[in-house]
């Protein structure tokens, strides 16, 4: 009904029409309040509630107008499967996934040796990937059949990027160092090949709770503990939503700054003062000072499990859904990795 | 100031966690600057280890320079004019391109040194930072009070639009005979089904329908991707027009027809008239002409 969708954008140009004479309220938020709001670092129910105020109210609505007008822009990343022209994508690749597990999926049931040698499979993918097809903590994935191809087909592709490389460094002849390139590329070819179905098998894996769940378990769960380079400052995730802080090799633990609104799942400490941790929707918080954490600006409302940092600048961000994004200013800009 | 005072040693490590001492700050000093803080939040004796949660996720090191300003430390000084002032500027250039926020920026200048004098004392703006935020997001914000209540100022004389209803003459129809009911009864239904929205969502809509903020700066404001806050602006606009018509149907007991001519008399905008202009008035909306009159009117 786009005609009825238009009438009502007009009558909202009038009833929502900003009129700069309206006084500011007793009620009014000061300067300090709307920046702290801004920054996300109000308590959840002031937040709630100067929210509430700033929607109706004309006069801190232009305040917060001219605010952001004068606060320096941030790119944002959009996440790929929002993006319209890939929405179909979507279904489309679910229906592909489930027609290839029911073509690949052997008709009687499974045996629980299999089931527990998957599982144990799942819980490796994360240690790094094995030097070597020899190595011994790559059998599970060596054994499916896709995984030769896959390697052979890296590999190839591998070496005929060397050899390019190689062509327009002027080397034309093979060598026998080239061999022993080609052989070492066929084995991390391999190698990288092991890696991406353990990766396959984790993303199943991480895939499988729920947001709730995930949510009920970190309450639930004992504290997660980061701890810095050398174990001189320690923090822990208390309850999903607080953080603490300890400089005496956890034995006393102090208060950090952080209420999250959001559930926080992950952090890093790159070194005794600095740690950074990351939370569902979008949540980042880094301190420099081991106890004040501020809130990152983060381009999107993803689901963030994962945190690695080398400094209080220079940290990658992973999402549930497998993405990443790296930022080297301390979160103004942020760039999608893989 | 709280009627409880901060214990010295949380002072005395907050103190040193501020590197207060680098601009002279005492702690007897500082520790009146965090009592201030805390008493903005908490109205009353709040509990010991929540109290040093919220002390210690104030911007401490800021609560310092600035109280070292409002005291008139010349190397706070100098730090916050270098560190501070380029980004003042390029706030206010952001707010009004054409340069007229500078002598906003400058005269913020004037109040944060304390040149203003209240009642024979001279206070400082710093005075009014407590650390809640970020020194340069609290500047931020105050330069963006102070142009609001310029313009605020600015237009304070001119005169109220009495009812403005969109502008069905200028369509060239022939006047329909419910078109004002119609169109009066459209500000209020849909008045009311925006009041049902959350309040997030209103924020939106009043960002982009009344401040004309574009998708990015509304994003920027909520924290979301432009292309989020489009499609939540599509969502609130089907509930608004889902909602009118439900109002329309079930409480104002209109006819399919009726509600259809509802919708109608408002499909049509093209700008703000006053009601008087649907029965046939003249149109006094453009900048031009609206300038006159004001003119006319300052001269009578």
């Amino acid at each position: 009904m786009p005609e009825r969708d238009r009438s009502v954008e007009n009558v909202l140009r009038h009833v929502l029409s900003d009129d700069v004479r309206a006084q500011p309220q007793s009620a009014c938020p000061d300067a300090e309040t709307i920046a702290a709001w801004h920054e996300g670092t109000l308590r959840r129910e002031e937040a709630a509630i100067i929210e509430r105020h700033v929607a109706d109210c004309a006069h801190c609505r232009a305040l917060m107008a001219a605010f952001i007008q004068a606060t320096p822009s941030i790119p944002a990343v959009e996440s790929m499967w929002r993006r319209w022209h890939l929405g179909w994508a979507v279904p489309l690749a679910t229906a592909a996934t489930a027609a290839a597990l029911w073509i690949a999926m052997p008709r009687s049931a499974p045996s629980p040796e299999l089931e527990v040698r998957e599982e144990k499979a799942a819980s490796v993918a994360q240690v790094p990937p094995p030097a070597s097809p020899a190595s011994p903590t790559a059998p599970a994935a060596a054994s499916e059949p896709a995984v030769p191809q896959n390697a052979a087909a890296l590999a190839k592709t591998a070496a005929l990027l060397r050899e390019e490389e190689r062509q327009r460094a002027g080397e034309s002849q093979v060598t026998r160092e080239q061999l022993a390139d080609q052989q070492a590329t066929a084995a991390a070819g391999a190698a990288l090949s092991a890696r991406i179905e353990a990766d396959k098998r984790a993303s199943a894996a991480n895939a499988a709770p729920r947001p709730f769940a995930v949510a009920a378990r970190l309450a639930a769960s004992p504290p997660l503990e980061i701890v810095a380079p050398g174990g001189s400052a320690r923090w822990r995730i208390v309850g999903g939503q607080q953080v603490e802080w300890s400089t005496s090799a956890a034995t006393e633990w102090g208060p950090t700054a952080i209420e999250s609104p959001d559930v926080l799942t992950a952090g890093a400490s790159p070194s005794p003062s600095v740690c950074w941790i990351v939370g569902r929707r979008g949540a980042v918080y880094v301190t420099t000072d081991g106890a004040r954490f501020m809130r990152v600006p983060f381009p999107e409302m993803a689901d963030l499990v994962n945190v690695t940092a080398n400094d209080d600048r220079t940290a990658t961000v992973s999402s549930a859904d497998g993405r990443s994004w790296n930022t080297t200013d301390q979160g103004k800009s942020w760039s999608l990795g893989r | 100031m709280p009627p409880w005072r901060l214990p010295d040693a949380l002072v005395a490590r907050l103190h040193d966690k501020a590197h207060a001492a680098r601009w002279d700050v005492p702690a007897s000093g500082f520790a009146s600057a965090l009592e201030r803080s805390a008493a903005k939040v908490f109205a009353t004796q709040p509990d010991p280890r929540e109290l040093e949660r919220f002390l210690v996720s104030l911007h401490l090191e800021d609560l310092a320079l600035a109280c070292a300003c409002a005291a008139g430390h010349e190397g706070a000084w100098e730090h916050f004019v270098r560190e501070h002032r380029p980004l003042l500027y390029k706030a206010a250039d952001a707010i009004d391109p054409t340069g007229g926020s500078r002598d906003l920026a400058d005269s913020l200048y004037g109040e944060l040194f304390g040149l203003i004098e209240t009642s024979g004392a001279r206070r400082s703006l710093f005075e009014y930072f407590h650390g809640r935020s970020s020194l340069g997001t609290w500047l931020r914000a105050v330069l963006a009070q102070r142009h609001v209540d310029r313009v605020r100022r600015s237009r304070r004389f001119e005169p109220l639009p009495i009812e403005e209803v969109p502008a069905l003459a200028q369509s060239g129809e022939p006047h329909q005979p419910h078109a004002v009911r119609y169109i009066q009864l459209m500000r209020r239904v849909v008045t009311a089904a925006v009041a049902r929205l959350a309040p997030k969502d209103r924020l939106r809509l009043g960002y982009y329908y009344a401040q004309d903020l574009t998708l990015a700066q509304i994003g920027r404001a909520l924290n979301e991707h432009e292309a989020t806050v489009s499609r939540n602006l599509a969502r609130a606009r089907r509930e608004i027009r889902r909602d009118v018509e439900r109002q329309l149907r079930d409480e104002e007991h209109m006819t399919a027809s009726e509600i259809d001519e509802c919708f109608a008399a408002v499909v049509n905008d093209v700008g703000t008239l006053d009601v008087k202009d649907l029965l046939g008035g003249s149109r006094k909306d453009s900048p031009d002409e609206r300038s006159k009159e004001r003119a006319e009117g300052a001269s009578a």
